[in-house]
C-alpha cells in the first residue's frame, strides 16, 4: 500500500512532479477489513458493535499512560502525558458499560422543556418551602456527584474508552440533577435553602482508596438513598412537574447503579481479596450516611411533602420511614448483586434505620 | 417492595403564619428550625415554551443571582444556599476568583448544549456508506485516529477543572460539563468511523505534545482554556467546517456538521471567557497576550496540539489525500494546496477570535507573530 517516493523530479512532459509525503503510516494498522455491523430495528452504529476481530479484545492491563486509542497502532516514541493511573482492568471496567452509554444518549430530554413546571404553582406554603429544602439537597448532590466524576476521568485509562464514555454521560447527567432541582427551588421564589450536612459529600470526595471504592459510596449507598427519594417524590410529588422531574431523573440513576453493581462484581471476579476491603470501605461509608441522615432537615422536609403539609407530618414520616427502609433494603440488593452480601454486616446505624428504630415518631 | 399509599388523615389544624406552622410541629417533637422561607419566596417564574421553557439563565434572583467576585464556599454548597458551621470543607477548589472562569452566557451555552445533543448511533447515515478506494479508506481511518485520539484531551482536562472550580460559578461548569458529554460523542464518533466501512483503526499521533500535552500541564485554567478552547477546538473547528470537501459520502458530512455545532460553542465559551477578563481584569491582559505568544508559533510553525492539519503529520498527509481525491502525487499535492487553504482559514478564524476576545491590539502594535500576515496573505 505505501507509495514510495518518487526519485524523478519531472514527470514525461519534463512538469516538475511534487513529492509525496511520508505515507508510511498507511500501512500502520493492527487491524484491516474490519466493518462494524449496525444494529437491526434502529439501534444504529454502537460502540460496542465495534468490538471486533482484533479490536473485540480489552486487555486486562494498559501499559501505556497517554491516549492511544485502543487497538491503534502504537508509536513508540508517543511517551507519557501524566495521570491516567488506572491502567488495570478490574479498577474500573464493567461489561454493560457501553450498553449504559449508548442508552443514556438514546435517552435526550431537558428540564427546560420535558417538565410541566406551570403546574407547580400555588401549593401550599409549608409544601413549598420544604421542597425548596429536599431540592436543595439534590441540587448539592447533584454538584457533589459531578465533581467527584469529572475528577475521576483524567485518572482512568482511555483504553477502556467505554467506561469513559459512560461516565462522561453521567457527568451531564449530574448536571441535569443538579440545574433540574435548583430550576425547581426558583420556581416559587424559595430559593435554595440549607445546605447538606456534608458527611456524605466527604466520603464520596475523600475516596483516595480508588475508583471503586468511589463507586461504592456513590452509587451503591448514596445513589440507592436518591433512588427511594426519587421514587416516592414520584409519588408524592405534589405537583405534575415535581412528580415528572422525579419521574424522569429515575433511569439516570438506575444506570450508576447498573454500572456500579456490574463494576464492583467485576472486580470482585478478578480479584476475589478486595472484597474484604470493599467490606470495610462500606462500613465507614455506611456510618457517614447515618450520620448525614440523623440530621432532621432533610427528613422533616421530606415528611411534610410526603404528609402534604406540616399538619400532617406524622403520616408523612410513616411514609418517611418506609422510604428509609426501602434504601436500606435497595442497598443491600445492590451489595448482594455485586457480590458483596451486607445483610450479617450490617453496620449499627443501618441496621436501626432497617427495622424502624433509627427514626422512632415523635411521641 | 411496598405500594406508596398515604396514611389516612384526621382533622388539621388551619396555620396563618410560619410561624405558627414551626411552633406546631416543634409542639409534636420536630426540630422544624429549617421551616423559614427565604427572602425571594413568593416571586413567580413563568415557563414559556414558545420561549424556550425554563432556562437556567432566567431562574437566579435575589441572593441566588449574586455571583461573588472571590469565592469564599469551602463545603460545595450550591450558590445561596444557607451556610450550616459544622459542614466539612471538602471543596479545596483552586478556582474561586471569578475572573479566572467566568462568561457572560455560560448558562446560555449550557442550554444550548443540552438542546443539541445528537447520537452518533442513529443520527448519521452509516448505511449510506459505500466502499472507497483504499487510499481513501486508509486516509479517513487515519484522520479518525487522530481525531479519536484528541477528543479524550477536550473531555479530560475540563474534567479536571470543573472538579476545581467553586460551586458558586456554577455555571461555567455546566457548559464544561455538557463539553466532557460533547467531547465523549466525539470521541465515539471518530472511533465508529475508523469501522463503519471496511477499515480500522491507524497510527497513534507519535509524542504526546502532539496530543494534547500542554493543555494538560496547564495549571490556571484561563491559560488551559486558551490552548484548549481558542488554539486546539478552534483549529479542528475550521476543518469540521470544511467537511464537506473531505466527505465522500453522506455519514462523514453528518459526522462534521454535527461535531462541528458543538465545537462552535466550545470555542464561543473560550473566547467569551477571554473578552470577559480582558475586560474586568485588564492587569491579566499582558499574561493573556503571552499565552497567545505560545499559540502562534505554533500555528506558523504548523505544529500544535490537536491541529489535524498540523505539517509532517500522517493526519495533515490524511487530509490532503482526502482533499485531492488520492494518493498519488498529482493528488497529494492538489490536496496540499486545499490543505493550505485549511491553514489559511484557521489562522484567520484565529484571529477573527482573538478581536472578538478584546485582544486584537495584537495586530495592530507589532505584537503579534509577523508570519501570522504572510499565512493570511498568501
Amino acid at each position: 500500500m505505501v507509495q514510495q517516493q518518487s526519485g524523478a523530479q519531472t514527470d514525461v512532459d519534463g512538469n516538475p512532479v511534487p513529492e509525496l509525503p511520508d505515507l508510511s503510516w498507511m500501512d500502520k494498522t493492527l487491524g484491516w477489513g474490519v466493518k462494524a455491523r449496525i444494529e437491526p430495528f434502529g439501534g444504529g452504529l454502537t460502540i460496542n458493535a465495534l468490538n471486533v476481530g482484533v479490536y473485540a479484545e480489552v486487555p486486562e492491563h494498559i501499559p501505556y499512560r497517554n491516549r492511544l486509542p485502543r487497538g491503534a497502532y502504537p508509536a513508540p516514541g508517543a511517551g507519557t502525558i501524566g495521570g491516567y493511573y488506572l491502567q488495570d482492568k478490574y479498577e474500573q471496567w464493567s461489561d454493560h458499560a457501553g450498553l449504559l452509554y449508548e442508552e443514556a444518549i438514546s435517552r435526550r430530554w431537558a428540564t427546560a422543556t420535558d417538565i410541566p413546571w406551570n403546574t407547580a404553582h400555588g401549593l401550599p406554603d409549608d409544601v413549598e418551602v420544604a421542597l425548596c429544602q429536599v431540592a436543595t439537597e439534590l441540587s448539592q448532590q447533584g454538584s457533589v456527584e459531578s465533581e467527584v466524576v469529572s475528577g475521576w476521568l483524567q485518572n482512568l485509562s482511555p483504553g477502556y474508552h467505554e467506561v469513559k464514555l459512560y461516565l462522561s454521560t453521567v457527568v451531564y447527567e449530574a448536571a441535569r440533577l443538579f440545574e433540574g432541582y435548583r430550576k425547581r427551588a426558583m420556581l416559587n421564589g424559595g430559593g435554595m435553602m440549607l445546605e447538606s450536612p456534608g458527611l456524605m459529600n466527604r466520603a464520596v470526595l475523600e475516596t483516595y482508596a480508588g475508583w471503586s471504592q468511589t463507586v461504592l459510596g456513590l452509587w451503591a449507598i448514596r445513589g440507592a438513598l436518591q433512588h427511594e427519594i426519587l421514587r416516592y417524590l414520584a409519588v408524592y410529588g405534589p405537583s405534575e412537574a415535581d412528580r415528572e422531574l422525579a419521574l424522569r431523573l429515575i433511569p439516570d440513576r438506575v444506570r450508576t447503579s447498573a454500572y456500579a453493581v456490574s463494576h464492583i462484581k467485576f472486580a470482585i471476579s478478578k480479584k476475589p481479596e478486595i472484597s474484604q476491603a470493599f467490606h470495610a470501605w462500606l462500613s465507614g461509608v455506611e456510618v457517614a450516611q447515618a450520620r448525614d441522615l440523623r440530621d432532621p432537615v432533610l427528613v422533616e422536609a421530606l415528611a411534610v411533602i410526603f404528609g402534604g403539609g406540616v399538619k400532617h407530618m406524622d403520616q408523612g414520616m410513616q411514609i418517611v420511614q418506609r422510604m428509609l427502609h426501602d434504601f436500606v433494603e435497595t442497598y443491600l440488593d445492590r451489595c448482594k448483586q455485586a457480590g458483596l452480601p451486607r445483610e450479617r454486616m450490617l453496620t449499627p446505624p443501618f441496621q436501626a434505620i432497617l427495622d424502624g428504630s433509627a427514626f422512632q415518631q415523635p411521641a | 417492595m411496598a405500594t406508596e399509599t398515604r396514611p389516612e388523615q384526621g382533622q388539621a389544624p388551619v396555620f396563618t403564619s410560619f410561624k405558627e406552622m414551626m411552633e406546631y410541629g416543634k409542639q409534636n417533637g420536630y426540630k422544624m428550625d429549617w421551616l423559614q422561607p427565604r427572602e425571594t419566596f413568593g416571586s413567580r417564574l413563568d415557563s414559556d415554551e414558545a420561549a424556550g421553557g425554563l432556562l437556567l439563565q432566567d431562574i437566579d434572583h435575589g441572593p441566588f443571582a449574586q455571583v461573588p467576585d472571590w469565592s469564599d464556599n469551602m463545603t460545595g454548597r450550591p450558590r445561596g444556599a444557607l451556610t450550616r458551621p459544622n459542614a466539612p470543607r471538602v471543596g479545596n477548589y483552586s478556582v474561586r476568583t471569578k475572573g479566572d472562569i467566568w462568561l457572560k452566557n455560560a448558562a446560555q451555552l449550557y442550554e444550548e448544549a443540552v438542546q443539541r445533543q445528537w447520537s452518533s448511533a442513529v443520527d448519521v447515515p452509516w448505511d449510506e456508506m459505500e466502499e472507497l478506494p483504499e487510499d481513501i479508506e486508509r486516509a479517513e481511518c487515519q484522520l479518525a485516529t487522530f481525531l479519536t485520539e484528541v477528543e479524550f484531551v477536550a473531555g479530560d482536562v475540563p474534567g479536571k477543572w470543573i472538579s476545581e472550580t467553586t460551586p458558586d460559578y456554577y455555571e461555567p461548569r455546566m457548559f464544561l460539563m455538557s463539553q466532557i458529554m460533547d467531547e465523549a460523542r466525539h470521541m465515539d464518533v471518530f472511533r465508529k468511523r475508523a469501522f463503519a466501512n471496511g477499515g480500522g483503526l491507524m497510527s497513534q499521533t507519535t509524542n504526546v505534545a502532539l496530543s494534547g500535552g500542554a493543555i494538560d500541564s496547564a495549571r490556571d485554567f484561563t491559560e488551559m482554556s486558551a490552548r484548549l478552547h481558542i488554539s486546539g477546538e478552534g483549529l479542528v473547528l475550521s476543518i469540521f467546517r470544511m467537511g464537506e470537501r473531505m466527505s465522500y459520502n453522506d455519514a462523514e458530512k453528518a459526522i462534521y456538521r454535527l461535531a462541528a455545532s458543538d465545537e462552535s460553542r466550545h470555542v464561543a465559551f473560550g473566547v467569551m471567557h477571554l473578552q470577559y477578563l480582558a475586560q474586568t481584569d485588564p492587569e491579566r491582559k499582558e499574561e493573556i497576550h503571552s499565552y497567545l505568544d505560545e499559540i502562534e508559533m505554533g500555528l506558523v510553525a504548523g505544529t500544535g496540539g490537536q491541529n489535524p492539519a498540523a505539517r509532517g503529520t500522517p493526519s495533515n498527509a490524511a487530509l490532503a489525500i482526502l482533499l485531492g481525491g488520492g494518493s498519488d502525487a498529482q493528488s497529494i499535492h492538489e490536496g496540499n494546496q486545499i490543505a493550505l487553504a485549511v491553514r489559511q482559514r484557521q489562522v484567520k478564524e484565529y484571529v477573527q477570535r482573538v478581536r472578538v476576545a478584546g485582544l486584537g491590539d495584537r495586530f495592530e502594535n507589532g505584537r503579534a507573530n509577523a508570519a501570522l500576515a504572510a499565512y493570511v496573505s498568501a
